[in-house]
């Protein structure tokens, strides 16, 4: 994808943010993946005895991590594993999809980490796991056969291990 | 068995189509799907509406619309937070 490309994406994602009519008539052509069947994990637990994760399409990453692919005009299906204990000191935003000048302020506005600590500390969110994910939500094409088979599952599996009982999903 | 989740829409029409498990939506702008930097008790208030669908919905599927009306809302800092 050319420059001119990425600059008409930041352009429309700018003006979305904007103009949320214009974003919701801009999203109106898109088509996402349609499911049947909704998978489902009961919830037989409270919030405030549960360790939460979260995983964004928000584009968050580390600043040492490799940048989502902005060039591909499918967008990018891998993730970013995010460190909890750093990510507030050490991040960066790669999407030109939409328009991040305020989540690059406040990381809360789309990875709200920040404000889960204080909830853990008020005893009304039992937990937060060390480890979260994050994609960049443009994902079309090819691509989500990738995100379903591989990185999704994958995914899927790392917060298990990193003992997740509920996940918290944001959009950018 | 699989892991509960909860998700913010800001695009109501794919969270139709995509049938995530439990899904809470707001009709604000691209990118704030918490709200405004800074505005710690928007963020509170979304978030705590987000858990209670996630303790609370049972059909899989269902969508809360939140009535947050942006900038126009008044955000009352949550009670766990008062003196």
């Amino acid at each position: 994808m050319g420059l001119m490309t990425r600059w008409k994406n930041r352009i429309l994602a700018s003006l979305g943010s904007r103009y949320p009519a214009f974003a919701r008539w801009l999203s109106s052509g898109y088509d996402p993946l349609s499911l049947e069947e909704t998978p489902w994990a009961p919830v037989d637990f409270r919030v405030s005895e549960a360790r939460l994760a979260l995983v964004t399409t928000a584009g968050v990453h580390h600043r040492s991590q490799k940048p989502f692919d902005m060039n591909d005009p499918d967008g990018d299906p891998e993730f970013r594993e995010i460190n909890g204990a750093a990510i507030a000191d050490d991040y960066t935003i790669t999407h030109d999809y939409y328009d991040h000048r305020d989540a690059d302020r406040d990381l809360n506005v789309v990875f709200p980490l920040e404000r889960l600590r204080a909830m853990v500390q008020a005893g009304v969110v039992g937990g937060v796991t060390g480890l979260h994910y994050s994609f960049m939500g443009h994902i079309d094409g090819r691509h989500i056969d990738t995100l379903v088979r591989q990185t999704a599952p994958d995914v899927a599996e790392r917060l298990q291990r990193a003992g997740a009982d509920a996940v918290l999903f944001t959009p950018g | 068995m699989g892991i509960p989740t909860v998700g913010i829409s800001i695009v109501r029409e794919y969270s139709e189509k995509v049938r995530p498990p439990r899904t809470v939506f707001l009709k604000w702008p691209f990118g704030h799907p918490l709200g405004e930097p800074f505005r710690e008790d928007q963020h509170f208030a979304v978030l705590a509406q987000a858990f209670n669908a996630l303790e609370a919905i049972q059909k899989p599927g269902e969508i809360w619309d939140l009535p947050f009306r942006w900038r126009r809302q008044q955000y009352l800092p949550p009670a766990w937070k008062s003196p």
